[in-house]
């Protein structure tokens, strides 16, 4: 046998991640603490599945999304969030919510604000509209389960955490109001949840969304029509436009707030939407029409949840609201989203509004 | 307060039966679940985001303000921050399954309350997954030796240890959503997470590594609330009576299941791989493990008809050797490695007589020889010096040489024409229970049966930025390190070591 002799120089090495292909030049922060945290079996790791749940299932499979993709760990998120940066986000949002609120009460505006639109919109629509966001995320907290890499799976996170927040901070503004306005309450919002029949077309949408196995399917509904189109219309068009001219003006801020993360998950969707439809990937004709079909399917929920909310419109204290006008500029922005996102919007426009 | 207490109260029923779909039941459960509970922390995200950026500001700012300045992780023992090479890609998987829990308890969990909970505790677990890359990102900027560090996880797949992790950690997600909360909250969060995140702390930085403190530390803030989760959902099965028998099953598989992958590991990490010396794993164990978890946390529930786990005697019994035993197939495979391995001093030695009396009796003249092959000029490594590997369970992953090589519980069976290991009656008993859950993927032996060691070491990424030196080493001296050459020199072959272990039984 040969003698073996070591080696006697010291091996400069990398000093950063080496299994990471960085979308751009340089690794970036979120890339680094983000990719490669899920194993990816028979891919970048060796191996089988090494605990099966009882049925012998793979935990991870490929057919938990009707999408194919040959690498969904090549996902970045536009905004790059990790923890970090997502919390601190969120608290420097809800920081400002509370300031807002805690000055309002202290110069006396909830004393200002018309009662009625506290009563009708306040104690009663958007405390109705908390129920359909604790509907979202119960949809988004199970479909990060599923997700097929960890950068996917924790965007969803962040939105299953998102819609909570919105459903939180409409019923902390609540509590707040109440102790300053006597005789307000929002005891009869889970009555109208469930039996209102303006709202029952929004709450089979969502329990719809949350019997939905897809996920993928769950961020292209709710990013690319159920947000963009309801949410603009029955928050925007009802909360974010109709508090000023009551003079609340906590209510549209909080609105705005999940406007704010409303964007940031339709610009996330539209890379996860654009990746699956890139001319490389094997199936991106395919993924185009399970894609397509999956918009009108929702497309046409969504515009029946809205026409449901015609008589809560009707209600409000300043005068009638009209949908239509707001439907036709979320259908408008909408048709945006869709374009940017390398669909075709022409595809929703022959649904009825 | 009152606010806080009000909200929590109607953010409690924000839940609805569903009337126009049925909700499809993803993840079945064989339990029943009560729809009142107790979320004794009110989870509400206002508060909950305000204190994480706090804790957040602080470790990261620590990290990046001063101890990278300092030039801290470049000072540490290098024996210690080796092994952290290891517990890093093995702690971040683990945090990772943890989130994919809580994805499970959310949709499974009938109750708004709870459900708050998992909320929390599902951003917790990106939280500490993102904490644990950083970390390791951030050694491998700084650190002496960054391979392993920038490398590692590309590694884990061929590790023994990240295989066997993942086959433990796994139990917090594929399977029943209860049984993966008992796993993730109940066993690991409340038994193990003290000896790893607050135990080791004390090692860490008693070696000089203030990094790994400063996380572990942040991370384990957030673990008291979890323990809390763990216990409100164990209060919530214990309830329903019908649920005790299927829980106290659950109970006993999860905790050897924890058991048999974390105390061998963190008994070898601890008390092998720390310079400057202190307290044993077997003390801190018996600590956390047996009084604190057993004594106290268990106990509570025992009213409540929730028995001390089936296999604890048996676990505290093998404690004495299981980490000496984890430590030496550590050192012996250390080609296969992604870090490298001091071998021990005189005094180490007298250490460990003090603290495990009759240590140098059983393993004495191993940790000699290993010594006395560690430069490449001895033409062997310790594999060769090994006349059988073991084979690995089907069940844990871990090699069948536990407690101690020479009293293993390890036996091998005949089932359905083909030879599984399993390295204990636990392990046994726990594939006879279910065992198409445990047939998903070869043991590592199995996958690289017949396979140059050279080979291994060459396809699998092994090798240092040079192409030829050696990530694993069984020293620290830079320059006597082992190349591909010296290993292919010897002509050694992986073989699993099933084919030639007789049958004890056929099923």
């Amino acid at each position: 046998m040969n003698a073996p002799v070591g080696t006697t120089v010291a091996v400069e090495s990398a000093r950063d991640f080496s299994f990471i292909k960085p979308a751009k030049r340089r690794l970036t922060e979120y890339e680094a603490v983000t990719i490669r945290q899920q194993w990816e079996t028979g891919g970048f790791d060796k191996g089988g599945h090494f605990l099966t749940p009882a049925d012998g299932r793979a935990p991870w499979r490929t057919e938990s999304t009707a999408l194919a993709h040959p690498d969904w760990f090549a996902f970045r998120d536009p905004a790059q969030l990790w923890q970090r940066p997502y919390i601190r986000m969120q608290a420097e949002q809800e920081r400002a919510i509370e300031r807002l609120t805690e000055d309002s009460v202290e110069a006396g505006a909830f004393a200002d604000t018309d009662r009625a639109w506290l009563d009708e919109f306040i104690a009663g629509h958007y405390r109705v509209w908390s129920f359909f966001e604790n509907g979202l995320f119960r949809a988004f907290a199970p479909a990060q389960r599923e997700a097929l890499s960890d950068c996917l799976g924790n965007a969803l996170c962040f939105q299953a955490f998102d819609q909570m927040r919105h459903a939180q901070a409409i019923v902390s503004h609540l509590v707040a109001a109440e102790a300053v306005v006597p005789g307000l309450s929002d005891a009869g919002a889970k009555q109208r949840w469930l039996e209102d029949p303006a709202y029952q077309p929004l709450r089979r949408l969502v329990e719809q969304l949350v019997a939905t196995d897809d996920w993928c399917e769950i961020p292209i509904a709710t990013n690319l029509v159920i947000l963009p189109l309801i949410s603009e219309v029955a928050i925007g068009g009802l909360i974010r436009r109709q508090g000023p001219l009551h003079q609340d003006a906590i209510s549209p801020y909080i609105a705005l707030t999940a406007d704010r993360d409303r964007r940031r998950n339709a610009a996330w969707t539209q890379a996860l939407v654009k990746m699956v439809l890139d001319d490389k990937v094997p199936a991106a004709t395919a993924n185009r029409q399970v894609i397509e079909a999956w918009l009108v399917k929702w497309q046409s929920r969504a515009l029946a949840a809205i026409a449901g909310l015609a008589p809560i419109a009707a209600r409000v204290p300043a005068g009638a609201v009209d949908l239509t006008p707001l439907l036709v500029a979320a259908r408008a922005q909408q048709d945006k989203l869709l374009e940017a996102a390398g669909l075709d919007a022409a595809l929703l426009a022959e649904l009825p509004s | 307060m009152q606010h806080i207490i009000e909200t929590h109260n109607r953010v409690k029923e924000f839940d609805w039966q569903f009337s126009y779909v049925d909700k499809p039941q993803r993840y079945p459960t064989k339990y029943k679940i009560p729809k009142r509970t107790k979320d004794p922390f009110r989870h509400l995200i206002r508060d909950y985001c305000s204190m994480e950026q706090e804790k957040d500001d602080r470790q990261y700012g620590a990290m990046s303000d001063v101890m990278a300045r300092a030039g801290l992780p470049g000072k540490a023992s290098q024996r210690w921050m080796e092994i952290m090479k290891l517990v890093l890609p093995v702690t971040g998987f683990g945090e990772y399954a943890a989130v994919k829990s809580t994805g499970q308890l959310v949709d499974t969990i009938d109750n708004a309350e709870l459900r708050q909970g998992y909320m929390a505790q599902m951003i917790d677990e990106v939280r500490h997954t993102n904490q644990v890359a950083h970390l390791t990102r951030y050694f491998a900027k700084h650190a002496h030796d960054p391979e392993g560090f920038s490398n590692g996880i590309a590694l884990r797949s061929k590790s023994i240890q990240c295989r066997a992790g993942r086959a433990a950690l796994q139990g917090f997600f594929a399977g029943d959503p209860i049984e993966g909360a008992i796993n993730l909250q109940a066993v690991v969060e409340t038994a193990f997470t003290n000896p790893l995140f607050v135990a080791m702390t004390e090692i860490a930085a008693a070696n000089g590594d203030q990094a790994t403190p400063t996380v572990f530390l942040s991370i384990q803030s957030d673990e008291s609330r979890h323990m809390a989760n763990g216990y409100a959902t164990l209060a919530a099965v214990v309830s329903e009576p019908d649920n005790l028998p299927m829980l106290q099953q659950d109970f006993d598989r999860a905790f050897w299941r924890q058991h048999n992958f974390f105390d061998p590991l963190l008994s070898a990490v601890y008390d092998y791989f720390q310079e400057e010396r202190s307290s044993s794993y077997l003390e801190k164990w018996t600590e956390w493990v047996d009084h604190d978890w057993a004594g106290a946390y268990i106990r509570k529930l025992e009213p409540f008809g929730l028995k001390i786990p089936r296999w604890f005697d048996e676990a505290k019994e093998r404690m004495f050797w299981v980490g000496h035993t984890a430590a030496m197939v550590v050192y012996a495979a250390w080609p296969m490695m992604f870090w490298r391995h001091d071998p021990l001093n005189a005094r180490d030695f007298e250490w460990f007589e003090k603290k495990y009396p009759g240590w140098y009796n059983h393993f004495g003249k191993w940790w000699e020889d290993f010594a006395a092959m560690s430069d490449p000029s001895s033409g062997m490594i310790p594999l060769m010096a090994m006349e059988n590997l073991p084979p690995l369970c089907r069940v844990c992953h871990m090699p069948g040489v536990f407690p101690r090589p020479d009293i293993a519980t390890m036996r091998v069976r005949m089932i359905n024409g083909k030879k599984h290991g399993f390295c204990s009656d636990a392990c046994e008993h726990i594939f006879r229970e279910e065992p198409q859950r445990y047939l998903g993927s070869p043991t590592l032996f199995e996958e690289f049966d017949g396979m140059e060691l050279g080979d291994f070491i060459e396809q699998n990424g092994f090798l240092r930025a040079d192409g030829k030196t050696l990530i694993g080493q069984p020293h620290l001296n830079a320059k006597r390190m082992w190349t591909l050459k010296d290993i292919r020199a010897l002509h050694y072959e992986i073989k699993d070591p099933l084919h030639k272990l007789p049958v004890q039984e056929v099923l």
